[in-house]
């Protein structure tokens, strides 16, 4: 048993006290002397050639210090994965979708921008377009991208075992089709950036609410052509990102630019509007699953088809098709599988990663067939579960190693708890329970470039600062990392100071996404530290009088593990240090990158995807309203398999906030697309749950060491969001009898089907 | 149209002077004029809750009041309620229970209970969340906010101030 | 997003605040602001001048006038679900507003801009930049009508809870303006336009609305009054429908919101139900009439055959709630 005394505790966050008192500063509470205001202009057609575009109006407004369009910048892409790259910061010769960039302003107030951009028209050429992935992947569809024939961007086929001879072996064979929606992350916080220059050295500060900061510095050095070197990207505290602020936006540059042409710092900050059109969302998906089971239910074949709707630009593309398509071989077991994965461009509000990336809407499709199966074959859907569940060890198709894996009980540990005996088909008519499965990776492993850096010093006085690259987006990585560094320097939290996600200070990190922060930032976090304790518990081990094994460290105090009185204190030892002549501060390093055996990609390659995988079972008993469609989810439990947690009431905070999120994808939010164009761009339209919605909530810790993980810890933030959708729609199957196939489940699709039902009662009796 | 003038604005019991137009929201006085940025910009539109502050007592959307309205009011905003650096019972307890994450929306649930806990100092669980349902969080799942809440009203973490 | 520009007057009564709509060209009363701000922001509405009556002491207060209660135009929505004798009297307006918004805009809005507020639209309630996508709609100027798909017509739909209720109460309100004092029946302060509206002059203001002491209910077993209202979220949202029941002893009134151009009393349903003992099989036998003669167009994204299915079951279920 390891004794541990900051990690594994319900530490506040390090900034706790300074996001409640107001003093926390994000991208929009920055203030730069001279500072000027930005304003994008967005396209009005779906698809369109450019004719013109008339900015004389708003360069003659008073107060209008600069106006481009995309004809006045490099003619650059960019996009987060660097083979999918397809979007110029402002549109050049087309617009794809409404809400594309077509021209920007700067004026000295936010008022005068807006103003100025409202003074700027733009002719068009209308093109045909395309709202469908289905109808984009035809003959004839018009082209989203003229080098991209048939639309399709990126696409994943995938095989293992024999899938036909599965399907003959099979009992049954069932082929069932669903579709999920969009849904957007609809962080908190709009989009923001400030950029500043300075012409002398020729330095370029970018602040931005972003996830990636060093992607971004990389695209902003491709596309401004200014060197890497001479671009500092800062991320200032960012209100919340849920994968929506992992890419460059037109914010970013174009702040950039018009600091670097008119030598003033820019801000450009998005209405929720522009984040709800010309951000990300989640792609919507269309699944075919066909399905071969042995008559116990034991799945022998699966063949998955999936289109995903990616609207007009990549974004992540390749890696979330690639995700979509491995994480269908995980929790289950099945020897003969082929996925077959298309992201097609539509003209539409471009699709991104979004806290599950490309695995909730699989999920959502297997986890509906599933209970469909199980309720035709006549086997318990709990059970069914079980019979495919996967274990540690066990060779995997697509060569994932599973160091350690609590699925089965997770399975068991939520039947139980939602009381699926007592309950499942036997509660009144409009009351059921569901439960659904999902794992997840601790960050991706074999892309070449997914490493992170970490700097530990220890200085004079005592005082821990630790430089990481990592991106807290409000989740608590950098507390997770400050806890990670305490317990092993052997100092209290608030001796840790942390800086973060400044490329201009901190090591490298790939950014917040795939949800491998802890693991992977804390794990060079680990190793700084353990670098720290290389130098000074020489030190320690002379004043002690032992070997350097047998030390403990805690709250600034060392002591000899089999004689705790023989003990000295860190001021002591570092007093010491100096004594014997040795420089401080003790500065350690750490870097981590996930063990694989080559820097592939996966799209290409099959291999072990993650250091570590989560695993959970998620069920929930809901009510329905048969007189208004409504439904109330009464109860969520998460049986959760997420290795040790570094901070028990952070991974709470995560499971709680993906369960109501996953209760919104579920029942509440659809990012609704009409004729091209995003209906609904507000919080008062784009419905996401209040605390009203608030179910109960409960938690169930399925424990597990991992070997890898820091500390025994695998990912906690993105696992959660996949199942509580398709367990809410298998618990209102229970419920009403109806199996829905496509989200989002609403009050009026309840009513419909539940008139249909009697509808078909009323014509069996007659 | 609409021309610009001085406005006394009394926030947190001090008298800041801004100059507004009509059309200046009360959410743009403190953030841009008097710079108290503390009161956050989520939606703009009154229908997220972050812009939230206290207009004598009450808790209302900063982001559609006009500040020439608050004139004359006195109104307090999450800088004006940690006492000299001191956590409010409120603030200590969201802080303890993890009531927060990216903390975007925080000042304004703090502002929001807050208001609650003056005019109902033990609210029940369903009152609560009547109350706050008009500030959205998309980090917590909103668990955690209403049991920092709930401690402070059941006097765990003594009264609100 | 920036409010447009506009002139700013703050009368300190009722009279000045009338001096100035009457003068002030394009002049227009805004109370807690909650509906007006929102759509200047969107620019659907631009008045040149704004006249706030907030500091208008003669629409604060609830009060009785011979019998008939009498609750201030300025009076919020936080101050009438608080009221001890408003709740215990006429139930339906408490509960209508505490279900307006979220408490937040309960507490900024008040009674009249709740009654007032401007009717409803997807294509309609959108932002400059988002309506430049398409010709600019009728309601907000132009031609065309995005939901019938043709020239001329607006089907903009009121949202308002509170009205529903006050319907069923026989309320009246009491305008003043520049031609004096005027009360006419809640029911015909709506023109039953999508476009415009409202039948109130562009300088009167809404300083009262009474409810007759008939319409008082103590919630003994003869009689009640309710609100129910269906959204998709329990805050925030406008009510997709609401329905307001009223009852004493055989006597029933319904009303909606939520499904046309103004709210408006179920004139079907109270015609069948006249006369007539509600009962569980009355209530059965007669919700299928709710919808009836009432014009539901897609303004917002749920099917009219969903609302239409609504507006019987939450009247059955408001009627239920009173036996
Ligand atoms: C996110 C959000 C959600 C909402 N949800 C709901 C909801 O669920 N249900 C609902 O009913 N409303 C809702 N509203 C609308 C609004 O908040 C309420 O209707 C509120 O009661 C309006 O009152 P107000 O005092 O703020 O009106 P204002 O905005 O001040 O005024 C509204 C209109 O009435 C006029 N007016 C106001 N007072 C007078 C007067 N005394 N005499 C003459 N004219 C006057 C104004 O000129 C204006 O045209 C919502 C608003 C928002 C932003």
């Amino acid at each position: 048993m390891k004794v541990l005394n900051v990690v594994g505790q319900r530490v506040p966050m390090h900034d706790a006290a300074a996001k409640i008192t107001g003093q926390a500063q994000y991208t929009d509470d920055l203030v730069l002397p001279g500072m000027l205001f930005g304003k994008l202009v967005r396209s009005t057609v779906a698809h369109g050639r450019i004719k013109s575009i008339d900015v004389s109006k708003a360069k003659a407004l008073p107060g209008v210090k600069g106006v481009i369009t995309g004809m006045d910048i490099p003619d650059r892409v960019y996009g987060i994965v660097p083979k999918a790259k397809d979007e110029h910061a402002l549109a050049r010769e087309k617009v794809r979708y409404i809400g594309d960039e077509v021209a920007a302003v700067v004026a000295i107030d936010q008022e005068t921008a807006e103003e100025a951009a409202r003074l700027i028209t733009v002719e068009y050429e209308e093109l045909p377009a395309v709202f469908d992935p289905l109808d984009a992947i035809k003959e004839g569809a018009p082209l989203v991208h003229e080098n991209t024939p048939g639309n399709v961007s990126a696409q994943i086929h995938k095989e293992f075992g024999d899938l036909e001879a599965g399907f003959a072996a099979s009992d049954y064979v069932f082929e069932d089709s669903y579709y999920t929606h969009a849904q957007n992350h609809a962080p908190m916080e709009p989009h923001a950036a400030l950029a500043s220059y300075d012409a002398l050295n020729g330095d370029l500060t970018l602040w931005s609410g972003t996830q990636i900061p060093y992607f971004l510095k990389r695209n902003l050095s491709t596309t401004l052509v200014i060197p890497e070197q001479n671009i500092r990207v800062i991320k200032p505290k960012v209100g919340g990102g849920f994968g929506q602020k992992i890419d460059m936006f037109a914010k970013d540059f174009c702040a950039c630019w018009f600091a670097k042409e008119l030598g003033r710092p820019v801000k450009f900050l998005y209405d929720r509007e522009e984040v709800f059109q010309s951000t990300r969302q989640r792609h919507p998906m269309y699944l075919t699953l066909k399905t071969g089971v042995s008559k116990e239910g034991k799945i022998i074949a699966q063949k998955i088809t999936a289109h995903a709707d990616g609207g007009a630009y990549n974004s992540t593309a390749p890696l979330m098709i690639t995700l979509s398509c491995f994480f269908v071989m995980i929790p289950y077991k099945i020897e003969n599988l082929v996925y077959e994965g298309y992201h097609v461009y539509t003209n539409k509000p471009v699709g991104g990663a979004m806290r599950g990336h490309g695995i909730p809407q699989p999920r959502f499709a297997i986890e509906r067939q599933i209970d469909q199966i199980a309720k035709r074959i006549g086997v318990d859907a709990s059970e069914m579960r079980l019979l495919n569940a996967i274990e540690a060890g066990e060779p995997h198709p697509a060569g994932f190693i599973i160091n350690t894996c609590g699925f089965a009980d997770s399975v068991r540990e939520a039947s139980k708890a939602i009381g699926w005996a007592e309950k499942r088909g036997k509660l009144p008519f409009g009351r059921g329970v569901g439960i659904a499965c999902a794992s997840f990776p601790s960050g991706v492993a074999n892309m070449s470039h997914l490493a992170s850096g970490c700097v530990v010093q220890l200085s004079s006085e005592g005082r821990v600062s630790v430089l990481s690259g990592a991106a807290d987006i409000g989740q608590g990585a950098e507390t997770v990392i400050a806890q990670i560094v305490a317990e092993r320097v052997g100092v209290p939290m608030e001796d840790v100071h942390i800086t973060a996600a400044d490329t201009g200070l901190c090591p490298l990190d790939a950014g917040t996404f795939g949800s491998g922060v802890t693991v992977r930032a804390g794990n060079a976090a680990l190793n700084a530290a353990n670098d720290i304790r290389a130098q000074l518990f020489p030190v320690v081990a002379e004043a002690l009088g032992c070997e350097v094994d047998e030390i403990e460290a805690a709250n600034r105090l060392f002591w000899v593990r089999d004689d705790p009185d023989r003990s000295v204190g860190m001021r002591d030892i570092l007093r010491q240090y100096q004594y014997i002549d040795r420089s401080l501060p003790i500065v350690g390093r750490g870097a981590w990158v996930p063990p694989a055996d080559s820097a592939t990609t996966l799209l290409t390659n099959n291999g072990n995807l993650s250091p570590n995988y989560s695993f959970m079972t998620q069920a929930a008993e809901v009510e329905v309203d048969l007189e208004t469609g409504r439904v109330n989810v009464i109860k969520v439990l998460t049986a959760h398999d997420c290795g040790q947690p570094i901070n028990p009431m952070l991974v709470e905070g995560q499971l709680e906030g993906s369960i109501l999120g996953g209760i919104g994808y579920a029942l509440y939010e659809d990012s609704t697309c009409i004729d091209g164009q995003q209906h609904n761009p507000s919080f008062l339209d784009y419905g996401f749950p209040t605390m009203m919605e608030l179910p109960e909530m409960e938690g169930i810790h399925i424990d597990t060491d991992d070997p890898i993980g820091p500390f025994g810890a695998k990912e906690a933030g993105e696992g959660t969001q996949l199942a509580p959708a398709p367990a809410i729609v298998n618990a209102i199957a229970d419920a009403i009898g109806v199996d829905f196939d496509r989200l989002p489940v609403t009050p009026d699709m309840i009513l419909a089907a539940l008139k249909k039902q009697r509808e078909e009662a009323a014509g069996e009796a007659r | 149209m609409g021309a610009k003038r001085i406005l006394t604005l009394n926030v947190n019991g001090d008298d800041y002077e801004v100059v507004c137009a009509p059309n200046t929201t009360l959410l743009e006085a403190l953030r841009e004029k008097a710079f108290l940025t503390g009161t956050k910009r989520g939606c703009d539109l009154g229908a997220c809750g972050a812009c939230t502050v206290l207009m004598d007592g009450e808790a209302i959307l900063s982001c559609i009041t006009l500040a020439v309205e608050a004139e004359g009011r006195s109104i307090r905003t999450i800088e004006g309620v940690s006492d000299g650096g001191e956590l409010s019972p409120l603030q200590q307890a969201f802080v303890d229970h993890g009531a927060l994450q990216c903390g975007f929306c925080s000042p304004g649930f703090i502002m929001s209970a807050t208001e609650l806990l003056a005019e109902n100092p033990h609210p029940e669980r369903a009152e609560i969340q009547r109350r706050l349902a008009g500030n959205l969080c998309r980090c917590t799942g909103y668990v955690k906010i209403v049991e920092a809440v709930e401690a402070v009203a059941q006097g765990a973490e003594g009264g609100a101030r | 997003m920036r409010l447009p520009r506009f002139e700013y007057y703050q009368p300190g009564s009722l009279a000045e605040a009338v001096t100035m709509l009457s003068q002030v060209p394009g002049a227009r009363p805004v109370a807690g602001g909650t509906d007006l701000l929102v759509n200047m922001k969107h620019r659907v509405e631009q008045p040149a001048a704004l006249v706030s009556l907030t500091r208008v002491s003669e629409l604060a207060g609830v009060r009785l006038e011979d019998g008939a209660t009498v609750i201030g135009g300025g009076v919020t929505l936080k101050h009438v679900q608080h009221d001890e004798g408003l709740k215990a009297r006429f139930p339906a307006l408490t509960q209508a507003a505490s279900v307006v918004g979220s408490y937040r805009h309960q507490t900024m809005g008040t009674l009249a801009g709740n009654l007032l507020q401007n009717t409803r639209c997807r294509f309609f309630n959108q932002s400059v930049e988002w309506r430049s996508v398409r010709a600019l709609c009728y309601k907000a100027g132009g031609d065309y009508c995005h939901v019938m798909k043709k020239e001329g017509v607006c089907f903009c739909t009121y949202h308002g809870d509170t009205a529903a209720a006050l319907l069923v109460l026989d309320a009246e309100v009491r305008v003043e303006g520049p031609d004096g004092v005027r009360q006419f029946p809640l029911a015909q302060l709506y023109s039953g336009e999508g476009k415009a509206p409202l039948s109130l002059g562009s300088a009167e203001v809404l300083t009262a609305v009474i409810i007759p002491d008939s319409s008082a209910t103590d919630g003994d077993t003869a009689g009640g009054s309710t609100y129910v209202k269906h959204a998709l979220r329990g805050a925030i949202d406008f009510p997709i429908v609401g329905a307001a029941v009223w009852r004493n002893g055989d006597a029933t009134r319904v009303a909606f919101t939520g499904v046309d151009r103004s709210p408006l009393r179920a004139t079907v349903l109270e015609e069948a139900l006249a006369g007539r003992a509600l009962t569980p099989a009355v209530i059965e036998e007669v919700a299928p009439l709710a919808p009836k003669g009432v014009t539901i167009t897609r303004t917002t994204v749920q099917p009219g055959s969903f609302k239409r299915e609504l507006m019987s079951a939450l009247f059955a279920r408001a009627a239920g709630s009173l036996l």
